[in-house]
């Protein structure tokens, strides 16, 4: 809102970011203060989306789009019960929304839900500053706006790396959500069993649940630091590992989690998921300079040779020539990893590592942007994962099939079981039929 | 997938002439595919008959055809060339359109030729609405209800079942010619009528109207591998039933969630895949319910089209360019984006500004049509302006429009129409959006606006807080605006002059405080990605924000600042434009820095690859001084854009910046008619006596004193606005109680109207010290027509040495003595073997691409070098009298069919859209070259109606006796028969319209008139003639106006009647061949 359409109605803010910046503005949101790492996200819609996502606890997400709250708030678009970031950086906010869902304004709803927000900024100068300085340390107050004192403060703030944030969004009980009606009966139909997920919740999004039961599943979430004998004593036809906020080193019980279901069913990660799976399997995390958080990441998908437009919001990642030594006769005859991952796109191969402790693993989707690993598949054991959300909210939804082919993983494993199918490829079906997630587009 | 390497010659077709519908977009899309082909090794041959493209320049493609778009010339350039391959879809529906004709007649199987870059059959399934219908409801797309009509009654019966109100959509035509909403049967009947006429077709699609829905353009890419990637999304401000491209559009989409938007980008990826778009861009309409999210598909456009031009420049992502590619076998992700370079073309933009694009009208030359905007295109141009917000970006874009606003608040001038305001916040017209803000003031709520006008709230809720700030803003007055109040009513878009209006204060005090409080723009970048990568393009809009982080990069070259033309209006298109890209590239290897100012998104100049830099920024003084204070140029050129700049020169020079050329005093000089004509005076040199008056009584005293005929006008004027001949005391009358909302603070000019002489055109180059007369161009139709819409000959054919040798001395002298350093050009008429100066135009006319193109000679280039300090002498120049073995006419197109119930009569006022040109060994071949490039019926048998004014009646003998030689039947009204018959040519009488049936009009609906030859009878716009004419224009049968168009149209039928057909030439061999010296 500009200050002259209601001139005195709003209070100063002030946020101020680890290197010195500082950006004065005016509260759109609850007063108060927050300090957490600050990250900027480019997608043009999905504000909503974005602010209930747990992964983004702890943090302070600026909108790199200026008009925020044009349509308004409405139940659909939630993605969890609540917020977990800590502040919400914007240009413009909009006080009066129009869209036939919206139940309520955006600064409202903030309001609310106790967010601190500053608007006024100019976010695309705090973009080029965090693209160059790194993701830091930043504040936003409406309490204190002497950019000194806050700027002290900030400094003396605890470092994201250094808490579990996984621990505060977790949900402390399981639930049950259902497979959608429609799934059941779709699957009913075709002579297929049910299928039971359990799924870590370390911050899961309401979009990965609606996808899994859309697709036919039953889902139990369970806490993050459920022991692998509980989960698997729920006799689950698969795990999922969700995605969640914060540094995986951290959330070190799903880790081993993970450790110990890797084999024994069929897994899927997404996101922090996918960065505890290939742990397990041995591989580095590294922390990237800024991250990717938008709704418009290239990602090859090294089995169709298909490009999937990606909604992503992470900023750690595998290393995926950490995982172990290339297999020379899966990787077209390479002997040696390329940092660039990108080099396999070029050549159009998918190259296979030899892990230390799960066998081999395929690396299936590549970021055309910077060449880090957006997928890996593993050929020994049932089990796929991306650093990318297929499930979008908010963004593009070229790669839903990924729970379709995480279905069909299932489908096959209950059907054969694992002795049965334990060779090379039999679970290359995972991540691999973009194109027929492709025809399924206008089927809404 | 790797480039092909199976094809080796590319054959594109471009877009032809401008019309409504279909502006220069086509030739920045075009330009664009040339270059990126050439640059991966292919031979590119061009074939486009508007000369005044930078597409058409001999170095843009290897081969360049100026010739007609039609099967038969085209033909002719692929038995010549024997490309390899066609692409068809950079040049609008013109290119596909002939291709698809190509393909029916057999020509691209008989030569092998491929069309790459979409198949013939999808553009079939995207065009053929019942076709498209049916692929759309095999993916689970709902299309609204509909029915085809190949009659009146057909459609009357489909309104039936669908309920009224409908809107109707012909099949194959451009911009939607001939559709529109009928309300009820007598709409149904009307409109119905034209559409069925101006199918190619004869079919229309009456169409249940989803009134009140949103409308939103999705932008969308495919490659040859599957992948598909959205470029934009395009909101409409205006809701369903205002054509797109006379709505106000903004980028991105506004007042859609994620949701609603992942699923528009699931249909439009579904959408290009069904109907088969194998590669290429693609723009896919749909409608939006407000009240439950409900989607239906409108249409899609196989093709790069204006939305993708405009969201191009909206994102900074080149579709035509990358469109090129992918037609020749790369996938996007092997495409490398420009703007990033280290990220693939295969993504989806992110923007972090706001863009707003403004439709602009020319509905004051079009008396007698309706203003309301409909399903049919009727705007000549647009502006489009970036912003942090919308607010800023509405404000911004409306400045740019030129027509005097400086921002959404109403003009000191302006006048709401009280008695129909209600219907005119209602109703769609160029002013609507004046009204609404109006409505707001006078305290409308936004719900109440909202049900009147079906604008999203949220727009309506934004023009609210203007209104509100316009509110803040004037009670506190400029001593109350303080650093941040000001900050913040500039963020809000208001221009300096809007601030001063509202405080009661003059724009350069604003200015003055806005200097001293320190409030400057800061420089953004347009990157395509929202800041997460570094751009290594200099793509800028300027904005204003808290803490003035800048993102200019100081220029260690000296730079020149190069003003363009704005949005293109009648009088101001794309010559314009042509002329600064020119300068761009001149000034580039003359080792200067360029920086292009423009705010017209369909352009070449504002391509991110044109200049060194590019503000897209509105052209007016405070938003060319921000430019000027960020660059700290070396020189501004003024003189290339047309009167936009020059409008500028003025102050640009009392604020202290340099303006490269002619100055502002010579220009002065010039466009003052009175010190004109002191100057005139002084050099002997004739021109029409002429008087200025600036009262009612001077006038009339001035017109006895001068004699009637006359030309009456308000002082500069463009493109003739509010010029007219008046013949006698009462029209005077009439024109001045007319003209005197023109131009309120000025006087009129009265010239003595030279009858039956003939006009002549020059353009030349001045240094201070030498001139080059380099084009003198012949008009065909006589003095009094206006130059823009008067056809023209170079070389000259019907004058002496001796006049043309005249002529070239007198533009010396009035060149040198005005004091031009650059182009200039000058107009001339010829009467009884004495030359009459009418005017001096200080800067780039509009005929310098054409004069360009026909000498052989790049003006603009050398004007541009001139400006920079450069001599005459160091240009290496042909000779100027060289006879060219060519003759090059270029011809006017009218823009008639869209403004129906206007007079279709040819005037001193221009109205026409663009221009075509064509070249032969003889002028009546390179007439008829023009004639077929507008796509003009040329009858070769059948009957002709001639009807003209006394004045004619000698003249028009000869001109019947030839064409009775040929073998048509005459038609002629009795007056125009008795003349015929005297000298013994045989032709039938028909009673005039008024004289009861059967008459003229009769023959002309039973279709049993080939064309006609109709001087206005006297100066009523209504009657006989005007009936006639408009007849005609709907009808498309050609209608000639002037006795000297009749008779070049003679001499082209002449030629199209000895049956060889048009011979086709490239521009290249031209040069070649030493008949026209090479343009570099």
């Amino acid at each position: 809102m500009n200050p002259l359409v209601a001139e005195g109605s709003q209070s100063p803010a002030l946020l101020v970011l680890e290197d010195g910046s500082c950006f004065r503005g005016r509260a759109c949101g609850a007063v108060g203060e927050a300090f957490g790492e600050i990250v900027f996200n480019t997608s043009m819609v999905g504000y909503q989306e974005i602010v209930t996502d747990p992964s983004y606890a702890g943090q302070i997400v600026t909108l790199t789009y200026p008009q925020v709250g044009n349509y308004g708030v409405s139940e659909s678009a939630m993605q969890s019960t609540g917020t977990a970031l800590t502040g919400l950086v914007v240009r413009d906010m909009c006080h009066t929304p129009s869209n036939w869902q919206s139940t309520q304004s955006f600064p409202d709803f903030l309001c609310a839900q106790g967010v601190v927000a500053i608007e006024g900024v100019d976010t695309r100068a705090l973009t080029l500053r965090v693209r160059s300085g790194g993701a830091m340390r930043a504040a936003i107050s409406t309490v204190d706006l002497n950019p000194k004192s806050l700027l002290t403060r900030v400094t003396a703030s605890p470092s994201v790396r250094a808490h579990n944030y996984v621990a505060d969004v977790s949900p402390r009980q399981s639930r049950t959500i259902p497979a959608s009606a429609d799934a059941r009966a779709r699957r009913e139909a075709a002579g297929l069993p049910k299928l039971r997920v359990v799924a870590y919740d370390c911050g899961e999004k309401r979009g990965i649940e609606d996808r899994l039961t859309n697709a036919g599943c039953d889902v139990i979430a369970i806490p993050f630091d459920t022991p692998a004998k509980d989960a698997m004593a729920m006799r689950p036809d698969g795990v999922f590992f969700s995605n969640g906020p914060g540094d995986p080193e951290q959330v070190t019980q799903t880790a081993e989690a993970a450790s110990s279901i890797l084999g024994k069913v069929p897994v899927f990660g997404i996101c922090l998921g996918n960065q505890l799976i290939s742990m397990a399997a041995g591989a580095q995390i590294e922390k990237l300079p800024f991250g990717h958080h938008g709704g418009n990441e290239p990602v090859m998908n090294l089995i169709t040779h298909r490009v999937e437009i990606t909604a992503q919001n992470h900023n750690y990642g595998l290393v995926f020539n950490s995982m172990g030594p290339l297999v020379p006769e899966l990787s077209d005859g390479n002997t040696t990893h390329t940092r660039d991952l990108r080099h396999w796109v070029k050549t159009g191969v998918a190259p296979v590592v030899q892990t230390p402790s799960l066998g081999r693993v395929r690396l299936t989707h590549v970021n055309l942007n910077d060449g880090t690993p957006e997928g890996i598949q593993f050929l020994d054991i049932p089990a796929f994962s991306v650093q990318y959300h297929p499930e979008s909210r908010p963004g593009p939804h070229d790669s839903h099939y990924l729970f379709e082919s995480f279905v069909g993983l299932m489908d096959t494993w209950k059907a054969k079981r694992y002795s049965e199918c334990a060779s090379t490829a039999k679970y290359g079906h995972a991540p691999t039929d973009a194109c027929e997630g492709r025809s399924h587009y206008a089927q809404a | 997938m790797p480039k092909r390497n199976d094809i080796k010659k590319i054959l594109i077709i471009g877009s032809g002439p401008i019309v409504i519908g279909q502006a220069c977009e086509f030739d920045y899309s075009g330009t664009q595919a040339c270059r990126v082909l050439r640059r991966e090794g292919f031979e590119v041959v061009l074939v486009n008959s508007n000369p005044a493209t930078i597409m058409t320049d001999p170095s843009t493609a290897d081969r360049t055809y100026v010739e007609p778009i039609t099967v038969e010339a085209v033909e002719r350039v692929i038995e010549r060339e024997h490309p390899d391959a066609l692409l068809p879809n950079m040049g609008g529906q013109t290119a596909l359109n002939c291709a698809m004709e190509l393909g029916k007649a057999g020509v691209l199987e008989r030569y092998g030729v491929e069309v790459i870059g979409c198949n013939l059959e999808s553009i079939r399934t995207g065009e053929d609405r019942e076709l498209f219908a049916a692929a759309m409801r095999d993916i689970g797309l709902e299309v609204a209800a509909s029915g085809f009509a190949h009659s009146v009654d057909e459609a009357l019966a489909v309104a039936d079942g669908l309920g009224y109100p409908v809107v109707i959509r012909p099949s194959f035509t451009l911009g939607g010619a001939g559709g529109g909403i009928a309300h009820d049967e007598a709409d149904l009947h009307h409109i119905a009528g034209q559409g069925l006429s101006l199918s190619l077709v004869g079919e229309v699609l009456v169409e249940q109207y989803l009134e009140g829905w949103k409308e939103i353009e999705m932008e969308v890419m495919r490659d040859a591998a599957g992948n598909g990637i959205v470029i934009c999304s395009i909101e409409n401000l205006d809701p369903m039933g205002v054509h797109t491209g006379d709505s106000i559009t903004v980028a991105p989409a506004q007042t859609l969630s994620d949701e609603e938007l992942q699923n528009l980008r699931d249909y439009s990826l579904a959408c290009l895949e069904r109907v088969g778009v194998a590669t290429g861009g693609s723009n896919v309409q749909f409608a939006v319910n407000p009240k439950d999210g409900h989607v239906i598909i409108i249409e899609m456009n196989p093709r790069v089209s204006r939305s993708s031009a405009l969201a191009s420049k909206a994102t900074g992502f080149p579709i035509a360019k990358a469109a090129a590619l992918l037609a020749v076998g790369y996938t996007l992700d092997e495409i490398v984006n420009d703007i990033t370079r280290v990220t693939p073309a295969c993504f989806e933009p992110s923007l972090d500004y706001c863009v707003v694009k403004v439709p602009r009208f020319a509905f004051e030359k079009f008396k007698g049509t309706s203003e309301e905007l409909t399903t049919r295109m009727k705007s000549v141009g647009e502006a489009m302006a970036f912003g942090r917000t919308f607010e800023e970006a509405l404000q911004k874009a409306l400045r740019s429009l030129e027509d005097e606003h400086d921002g959404l608040g109403p003009l000191a001038t302006q006048v709401f129409d009280e008695k129909r305001f209600d219907d005119l916040v209602a109703r769609p017209t160029p002013e609507r959006i004046y009204y609404v803000a109006e409505a707001l003031r006078r305290g409308w709520s936004v719900n109440a606006l909202a049900e009147a006008t079906h604008i999203d709230p949220w727009y309506l809720h934004r023009i609210a807080n203007i209104v509100a700030a316009e509110r803040a803003i004037a009670s506190s007055g400029l001593s109350g605006m303080n650093r941040d109040r000001l900050l913040a009513a500039k963020q809000m878009g208001f221009s300096d002059a809007q601030i001063a209006r509202l405080t009661g204060s003059a724009e350069d005090v604003v200015r003055g405080v806005r200097m001293v409080l320190g409030i400057h723009p800061v420089v953004k970048t347009v990157d395509t990605c929202a800041g997460e990568f570094a751009a290594h393009t200099s793509y800028y809009y300027l904005t204003y924000e808290e803490g003035g982080a800048t993102e200019h990069i100081p220029a260690t070259r000296p730079r020149v600042i190069i003003l363009s033309a704005g949005p293109n209006r009648i009088g101001q298109g794309i010559e314009f434009d042509y002329c600064c890209v020119h300068a761009t590239y001149a000034l580039a290897n003359m080792g200067y820095e360029t920086v292009m100012v423009n705010c017209n998104p369909e352009t070449v100049s504002t391509d991110y690859d044109t200049s060194d830099r590019l503000y897209f920024e509105p052209l007016t003084f405070e938003d060319v001084m921000n430019v000027v204070e960020i660059e700290q140029p070396a020189g501004v050129i003024v003189t290339l854009g047309g009167q936009t700049p020059i409008k500028l020169a003025r102050a640009l020079e009392e604020a202290g910046v340099p303006l490269l050329g002619t100055n502002a005093s010579a220009i002065d000089l010039a466009e003052d008619r009175d010190r004109f004509s002191h100057l005139l005076d002084r050099m002997g040199v004739a021109y029409p006596p002429s008087s200025v008056a600036s009262t009612p009584e001077a006038a009339h005293e001035a017109a006895r004193r001068i004699g009637y005929p006359l030309i009456v006008r308000p002082s500069y004027v463009l493109g003739g606005r509010g010029m007219a001949i008046v013949y006698r005391a009462e029209e005077l009358d009439s024109y001045m109680q007319e003209a005197a909302h023109v131009s309120p603070n000025h006087p009129i000019y009265l010239d003595s109207f030279l009858e039956d002489a003939v006009e002549l055109d020059i353009d030349a180059l001045c240094d201070g010290s030498e001139v080059y007369v380099s084009a003198i161009l012949e008009h065909i139709e006589e003095c009094g027509i206006h130059s823009g819409d008067s056809a023209c000959c170079y070389p000259p054919f019907s004058l002496s040495d001796a006049i043309v040798e005249r002529v070239r001395c007198v533009t010396r002298e009035l060149a040198l003595t005005c004091g031009i350093r650059g182009l200039l050009n000058v107009q001339f008429a010829v009467k009884d073997e004495q030359i009459f100066v009418l005017e001096l135009n200080p800067r780039a006319s509009r005929t310098v691409p054409f004069s360009s193109k026909a000498t052989g000679v790049p003006l603009a280039k050398h004007a541009a070098r001139i400006m920079a300090g450069e001599r005459l002498c160091d240009l290496g120049l042909p000779a100027e009298s060289q006879e060219p073995a060519y003759f090059a006419v270029k011809e006017a197109v009218m823009p008639w069919t869209r403004f129906p119930g206007s007079d279709s009569t040819l005037g001193p006022e221009m109205r026409s859209t663009g221009e075509v040109m064509g070249i032969a060994k003889t002028f009546p071949e390179a007439y008829a070259k023009t004639r077929q490039a507008i796509d003009y019926e040329m009858p070769s048998e059948g009957t002709v109606f001639i009807s003209v004014r006394d004045n004619d009646k000698r003249a028009v003998s000869a001109i019947a006796f030839a064409l009775h030689r040929m073998g048509y039947k005459i038609l002629a009204t009795q007056g125009t028969a008795k003349t015929l018959r005297a000298t013994g040519i045989p032709c039938n009488i028909v009673k005039r319209v008024t004289d009861g049936h059967p008459n003229v009009h009769d023959a002309l609906s039973a279709g049993n008139i080939s064309f006609i030859v109709n001087t206005p009878h006297g100066h009523a716009s209504r009657g006989d003639g005007y009936i006639l004419r408009s007849e005609a224009v709907r009808r498309g049968i050609t209608n000639v106006t002037t006795i000297s168009a009749a008779t070049a149209l003679l001499h082209a039928l002449s030629i199209l009647h000895d049956g060889k057909g048009l011979s086709v030439h490239a521009l290249q061999d031209l040069d070649a061949a030493g008949e026209t010296q090479a343009q570099e």
